[in-house]
């Protein structure tokens, strides 16, 4: 269950960065001519567009990491538990990529920076023109399905921390509550976000590097440490 | 950071502000590909949450303790597939109740009929509390054949973005100049006398006369030729060319709605919406295939149900019915002939109808006129005869007549008394005599000019001397205008016509592509050989003197042995002769009859661009027939495999849409082809000849 705090709290903090990354989208989705009550519908569908291919990603995510590793049944909650090589393996490796996110964030690996933000993203957001425009519901909900699947650091490093609990119902979990951390911030982008002065954003960018940092290292912990299977509360091995 | 969007530098705080821009500032796709994507999303948004369950459900997290959980899970699912296979599968089911009104099964009845079989099944098992459902695989069904229908409109919606220019032509916006400033308003308001303003990069909305600023051009659409042409004060701009670098200001010489690439647009547009003759084929075995397959369905449900448990019968039955949905062979013709229409209009070469197209890929000869086809249409008048009247009074009475007709002849002899600085004589009554010459009247008198049968038929004295002097030239291959006035012949113009430079290279180039030439003229034996030893065609290919019925019965007589004839011609004596043959094409300006019976018509002066066009259509064909076989071949295997059970329905889905992916990326290989390329053999016309006449005769110094 702190696991999954943490995991919030990181989403909470990256989302001061994600201001930097998709902000741009939530200042174009703008403004609703019917008034307040319409623009807040908008943000909250496009949020939820959001939340469920993050959601959808984490199961996705979980269930691979489950057919990599696990024999059948077993799943593996997150921090404690028994563990065989395949799932330290896709620990080890969930956790260095998500160290490299979060040193990316401390600006320290730039040109890891230009590919995970580079490549696609122009194309999908090419497709993504028509929809901004469009009046209705539909389109905020679309967009934002479709936003999720941007290229993102973050969501690539919670994706990755979601494989490595080699369970879709985790895996789940984990981008859940990474979603859900994100969703203050951009929610209230078109007040409070515009209000926060860079300085802020960096501070929140830190934030979630630190937060990033340390679940990568507890993840790859877990994955080299061999008394690992000491943490295990009771479960069936 | 610094991102040049839309080659335009820009600097933005992030990156998401850059894609945001992006995003909002591009041009937009078509309005079709929009809406899919829009319906993709939320279908996206359902089916999303219908996998993620129905994942959490497949990796047996709910079993044990929170087994009871599990109908209320399906009832989840059902909650989320409802919406789910409304939004998605409403198309299709309006697709096939309208074509089931109308008696035809198609690929939207297999959809139908396949996700509705899944949807109620499962909804039957949640309220039975089976264990087994498979909201899932109608999702997933249906958002794979969306994402299939979305990528072909965005195909689409790319080939119609290389047409965007032509389609828009009337709808798009000018700069008006007046005294009160600028502003935009739509082309089609622009009239005689505006002043236009045209930016660099912007296409020329109408013709005119530049009025200031200097730039290139690009003329392309109009000439087929894509040249760098400098156009500065004074010179002629051709709407539709696009202005390449500096800014214009253009005087418009008439309505613009009136120009030569306004109905170019306009045809574009009409051909496009044509069904061609191998999309109608496909469609009729379409027809046949679909309550085939329906029954294979069925079929092979009925036989593994008594060897499985039902369940994976009735997915073996639905897989069957997904994967040989031939929404494939709907999309083999149309885009490919779009891009064909699209890059031939792109250089002025106007198809108006998808078969057209379909023809001249299957011609095996081509029957040229002569005059203003292969030959310059730019005749001469070399010399006049007469019997004693002045040869001003014989140009006169003349170009009185021919001003009158658009053949080229006619402004030949119109050109030869404006450069005398001669005022036509008025003549009212005009009437053209097809294949004869022309006539009307003036001062009470009947005044003609034409061939020596015209006069004939008139009944008019041809003085003898008058007569040899015909002979001779039209013996020396020139073409013969007899005058005359008051019951009596006059005079005798004779034309020098001279072959066009690329006529030669075009005619050896439509040969290496395997096809014949032959020329049809009105004109007399001698002129035609002339000019077919000149070009390069064989004199048994000649046939001379021709009557408009007889070039007809001759293009009959040639199609008995090649197959598909062309027919490429100018001017009112061809119009019944293009609309005889197979295919008809005419040249540039070519009177409005003409280009009324012509299927397919090229720039001014464009014979030249001819062997490019037949390789664009046969590049067409050759595309619509690989895109048809695969998407038969690939068919034939799956529904094998399929039947067999060895596809589960969201794979065989997946292949579907596949299948489609690859015939639209084989289509927009088209993208590809060739510009045309002017061949190298442009000589310098050899200068007129211009012949001295004893008799009471002036001769004319050519040009």
């Amino acid at each position: 269950m702190a696991a999954y705090l943490v995991i919030f709290v990181a989403g909470f903090a990256g989302s001061f960065h994600c201001i930097g990354m998709c902000g741009g989208f939530a200042c174009a989705l703008g403004r609703d001519p019917q008034g307040r009550g319409a623009t807040a519908l908008r943000h909250l569908l496009y949020n939820t567009g959001r939340l469920t291919t993050y959601c959808f990603l984490g199961g996705l995510a979980g269930a691979l990491g489950q057919v990599i590793c696990t024999r059948q049944g077993t799943t593996v909650p997150l921090l404690h538990g028994p563990l065989d090589s395949g799932q330290r393996i896709l620990a080890i490796l969930a956790g260095l990529l998500m160290i490299a996110m979060a040193l990316q964030f401390f600006g320290l690996l730039p040109r890891l920076h230009r590919v995970t933000a580079g490549s696609g993203g122009s194309k999908l957001a090419a497709s993504l023109r028509s929809m901004l425009t469009a009046p209705g519901h539909a389109a905020p909900l679309a967009f934002g399905v479709f936003n999720g699947f941007l290229p993102c650091p973050l969501v690539y490093a919670f994706a990755a921390q979601a494989a490595s609990t080699a369970g879709a119902l985790h895996g789940f979990l984990t981008m859940a509550a990474f979603g859900l951390g994100t969703f203050p911030a951009l929610l209230l982008m078109g007040g409070v976000g515009r209000a926060l002065a860079p300085a802020w954003r960096q501070r929140g960018v830190w934030l979630a590097g630190s937060c990033i940092l340390l679940l990568g290292l507890v993840t790859v912990g877990r994955g080299i440490l061999p008394f690992a299977a000491h943490f295990a509360h009771g479960h069936p091995a | 950071m610094r991102r040049t969007v839309n080659g335009e530098a820009c600097a933005f705080c992030c990156y998401g502000c850059c894609i945001a821009y992006q995003v909002k500032n591009g041009k937009n796709e078509e309005w079709e590909a929009a809406w899919l994507l829009i319906r993709l999303g939320v279908g996206g948004f359902l089916s999303m949450n219908i996998m993620l369950f129905s994942l959490l459900l497949y990796t047996d997290a709910f079993s044990g303790a929170d087994a009871e959980m599990l109908p209320w899970i399906h009832l989840l699912l059902w909650l989320f597939a409802t919406p789910a296979v409304i939004i998605l599968g409403g198309p299709f089911l309006r697709e096939a109740w309208l074509n089931g009104k109308e008696g035809r099964l198609t690929s939207s009845a297999l959809i139908v009929l396949g996700v509705g079989a899944a949807y109620l099944y499962s909804a039957f098992a949640v309220i039975d509390r089976a264990p087994n459902v498979y909201f899932d695989t109608a999702s997933m069904v249906l958002m794979l054949f969306t994402v299939g229908y979305y990528l072909d409109a965005v195909a689409r919606a790319r080939a119609a973005r290389d047409l965007q220019p032509l389609l828009a032509a009337e709808s798009e916006w000018a700069t008006v100049v007046d005294g009160n400033g600028q502003y935009r308003r739509p082309v089609r308001e622009v009239g005689a006398g505006t002043l236009v303003r045209v930016r660099p990069g912007e296409r020329i909305p109408v013709d005119g006369v530049v009025k200031e600023g200097e730039s290139h051009t690009d003329e392309a659409v109009v000439t087929g030729e894509s040249r760098q042409i400098t156009k500065e004060v004074g010179s002629h701009v051709i709407a539709g060319s696009l202005n390449l670098d500096g800014p214009l200001l253009i005087q418009s010489s008439g309505a613009a709605n009136a120009t030569r690439w306004a109905q170019i647009c306009r045809s574009v547009r009409d051909a496009l919406i044509c069904r061609s003759p191998s999309q109608r084929f496909a469609d009729s075995i379409v027809g046949v295939f679909v309550p085939i397959i329906l029954m294979l369905g069925v079929g092979s449900s009925v036989y593994w149900a008594q060897h499985l448990p039902f369940d994976r019968a009735f997915l073996i039955g639905l897989a069957v019915l997904v994967v040989a949905c031939p929404c494939a062979v709907g999309l083999a013709a149309p885009m490919a002939t779009s891009l064909g229409i699209g890059r031939l209009a792109r250089h002025g070469c106007l198809v108006r109808d998808p078969a057209a197209l379909e023809a001249l890929a299957r011609t095996r000869l081509i029957a040229f006129d002569k005059t203003g086809t292969l030959t310059s249409g730019q005749a001469c008048v070399a010399a006049i005869d007469s019997d004693g009247i002045g040869a001003d009074v014989v140009l006169a009475h003349a170009a009185g007549l021919e001003r009158h007709s658009e053949h080229s002849l006619a402004r030949a002899v119109g050109a030869a008394a404006s450069a005398r600085g001669l005022e036509p004589i008025s003549i009212r009554g005009v009437r053209v005599v097809p294949g004869r010459g022309i006539r009307g009247s003036w001062d009470g008198q009947t005044v003609a000019a034409g061939s020596a049968v015209l006069m004939r038929e008139l009944g008019w004295s041809l003085a003898s001397n008058l007569a040899e002097r015909g002979r001779l030239h039209e013996a020396t291959g020139h073409s013969v205008i007899y005058v005359g006035w008051g019951e009596q012949v006059h005079a005798v113009l004779s034309l020098d016509d001279t072959p066009l430079p690329e006529a030669h290279a075009t005619v050896e180039a439509l040969r290496e592509g395997g096809v014949c030439v032959a020329l049809l003229t009105g004109d007399l034996p001698a002129a035609a050989q002339r000019i077919a030893a000149a070009v390069g065609i064989e004199s048994d290919d000649i046939e001379a003197g021709l009557l408009p019925e007889a070039k007809r019965a001759m293009l009959e007589r040639r199609r008995s042995n090649h197959g598909t004839v062309a027919m490429v011609g100018d001017g009112l004596n061809d119009a019944p002769v293009l609309a005889g043959a197979d295919v008809g094409i005419a040249v540039g300006s070519a009177t409005d009859l003409a280009r009324e019976a012509a299927a397919v018509v090229l720039p001014p002066g464009g014979v030249w661009t001819l062997p490019w066009v037949i390789d664009v259509a046969r590049a067409v064909r050759t595309t619509i027939l690989t895109n048809l076989t695969w998407a038969f071949g690939y068919n034939l295997i799956a529904v094998g495999l399929a039947t067999v059970g060895l596809l589960r329905p969201v794979l065989a889905a997946a292949v579907m849409a596949g299948s489609s992916i690859v015939v639209v990326l084989n289509s927009l290989r088209l993208e590809r082809l060739p510009e045309p390329v002017p061949s190298a053999a442009a000589e310098s016309a050899p200068a007129p000849r211009s012949t001295t006449v004893p008799v009471n005769s002036e001769a004319l110094q050519a040009g």
